[in-house]
């Protein structure tokens, strides 16, 4: 036998080796550079050029804006979904099939998806044909190209991790206790209220943290669907890498972009936990 | 009554909103039509055929390929003995070295994309397959993980000591006894690991190459200028290829994870 403090060396060693080796050192790299000046003298000048400039603030807006109103809408209809597949439908067969029909886009590409929405939210999509043709409107809308657009689109990306998420809370609830709160005299609407949601907040909250960061730092489907109209912050960084090639600014993008993702998902996580212990 | 009449529409509704779109780019891939069009005019294959003659999508659909399949097998060997250590032991950092190994689910590909490029560049490594797998590994590594650690449980431990006591050599164990426990999971997260490489586009687009690309940075950087009935082609193959994956994970492990609930 081996003594468990080698053994665990042994297990530890390759992946941290790997990670340290090509995650931290290249997000090392990232940091350093972003402090630093082409002659390589330390300087805040890429940091305070975000700071202190109008443009980088409206683009964080729009960029927290769209993740903020995906992570609400993805939890106003995701949380239905869920509860409809759980608690509603009585037939396995056609919730196992619901349950592929949720999968099954979370494994295709974010550009074969943007892709679809680009073809169904032109001028002559089905989307501004169904509108018409239902009178809903005179003219077709002008989806692309505009916050709805790309709202539309993430929405349709991220719910799934809610729905799974959500639903895997409420399956794993003991329909007792609402029994018991029903016993007790308490209103389906209290009872909902006090005992369903407390018990399944801890799945909405990490399903909500999950969509939110990949929310923050989506780059596909808001370069699809925007048109080149709308900005989003990682389309910031994107242009620095691949066609401006400043390294160092760039970095000071990527690290604002890593810290503040970085902190809202802890901030959530709080929440949640909170949430669980008052439960 | 009402409510759970509502919930039963918005669910309808969203269920249909997360198959239209998939629907749409199948039905479009079959139109006789030079230009995309929905519901398709008169049906053909003749876009698949297409694709199938153009070297260049031939070659990245390797590429995909391939670079799923290293960045799925090196994930595993690194994530395996990784949730065995977090499992097993207690030990200073223990927290930080999981929450580290984890952290590559919430962060921006974007920003680790740039890294590497960077990083890459310093070392003579950017634009390369090699640049682009250490990428993929480390944002594959956490979902097999997470699918191996619940199964490391304090039951399966005590089978682990069982054979230990019998004087099993802790490899012999190791292969006779824990593999057999997990492969469930490491199954399930290897499917996750080599889907999310196969489809990711925001970490791979720093380091691909005109000659070196994956099919999503190729149809990424088509898309945005032209839309034409093969990149309909290649996303409905994505599409099919994703809902066979899917029905085979299904018919494996089970995906109803939504079912557990007691019935009174």
């Amino acid at each position: 036998m081996t003594a468990p403090r080698t053994t665990l060396a042994l297990l530890l060693f390759a992946p941290l080796a790997f990670f340290a080796a090509f995650f931290l050192a290249p997000m090392a790299v990232v940091a350093l550079s972003s402090l630093t000046t082409d002659e390589g003298g330390p300087t805040f000048a890429h940091y305070a050029r975000i700071l202190f400039d109008q443009y980088h603030w409206d683009v964080l807006w729009v960029t927290f804006r769209i993740a903020l109103a995906t992570t609400a809408l993805c939890l106003l209809i995701g949380f239905p979904l869920a509860w409809y597949l759980v608690r509603i439908v009585r037939w396995r067969s056609w919730r196992r099939a619901c349950v592929i029909l949720i999968v099954v886009p979370l494994f295709t590409s974010n550009i074969v998806r943007s892709f679809g929405w680009m073809v169904l939210l032109g001028r002559t999509g089905l989307v501004n044909q169904g509108l018409m043709g239902m009178g809903l409107t005179e003219r077709p809308i002008r989806f692309l190209g505009t916050e709805t657009g790309i709202l539309i689109g993430m929405v349709y990306i991220l719910m799934p991790f809610v729905v799974l998420s959500v639903g895997n809370a409420l399956a794993k609830i003991d329909t007792a206790l609402e029994d018991a709160s029903a016993d007790l005299g308490v209103g389906p609407a209290r009872t909902f209220w006090f005992v369903t949601l407390p018990l399944c907040l801890p799945g909405a909250v990490s399903g909500a943290i999950m969509v939110f960061a990949l929310a923050v730092s989506a780059y596909v489907t808001p370069a699809l669907l925007s048109g080149g109209q709308i900005t989003v912050f990682s389309m910031l960084i994107f242009q620095q890498y691949s066609s401006v090639f400043d390294f160092h600014y760039g970095g000071a993008l990527s690290v604002t972009l890593l810290v503040l993702t970085l902190i809202l998902v802890t901030l959530a996580g709080r929440i949640g936990e909170r949430g669980r212990r008052a439960a | 009554m009402i409510a759970r009449l509502l919930i039963r529409i918005v669910a309808l509704a969203a269920l249909a909103y997360l198959v239209l779109p998939l629907v749409v780019i199948i039905g479009a891939s079959l139109t006789e039509t030079s230009y995309l069009a929905f519901p398709p005019q008169g049906l053909t294959l003749k876009w698949f055929g297409v694709l199938f003659d153009d070297p260049s999508y031939v070659s990245a659909f390797i590429t995909s390929t391939l670079l799923a399949l290293a960045a799925t097998g090196v994930a595993v060997l690194l994530a395996v003995p990784a949730s065995l250590a977090l499992a097993r032991y207690v030990f200073a950092g223990r927290a930080a070295v999981s929450s580290l190994l984890m952290s590559p689910l919430v962060l921006p590909y974007v920003v680790l994309g740039a890294a590497l490029l960077q990083f890459g560049n310093d070392f003579g490594l950017a634009r390369s397959f090699e640049a682009l797998l250490v990428g993929h590994v480390v944002i594959v590594m956490p979902f097999v993980l997470r699918s191996v650690l619940p199964l490391l449980t304090p039951e399966q431990r005590a089978l682990e000591e069982a054979s230990a006591d019998l004087g099993g050599r802790p490899l012999t164990t190791f292969f006779l006894v824990v593999l057999p426990q997990i492969r469930g999971g490491i199954v399930s997260g290897a499917l996750l690991a080599f889907i999310s490489s196969w489809i990711n586009v925001e970490l791979s687009i720093f380091n691909t190459t005109s000659a070196l690309n994956t099919i999503p940075v190729k149809m990424f950087n088509y898309v945005q200028y032209t839309i034409d009935p093969t990149i309909a082609a290649v996303s409905a193959i994505t599409i099919v290829a994703a809902a066979l994956v899917i029905i085979l994970l299904d018919l494996l492990i089970g995906l109803d994870m939504l079912s557990e609930r007691q019935q009174p």
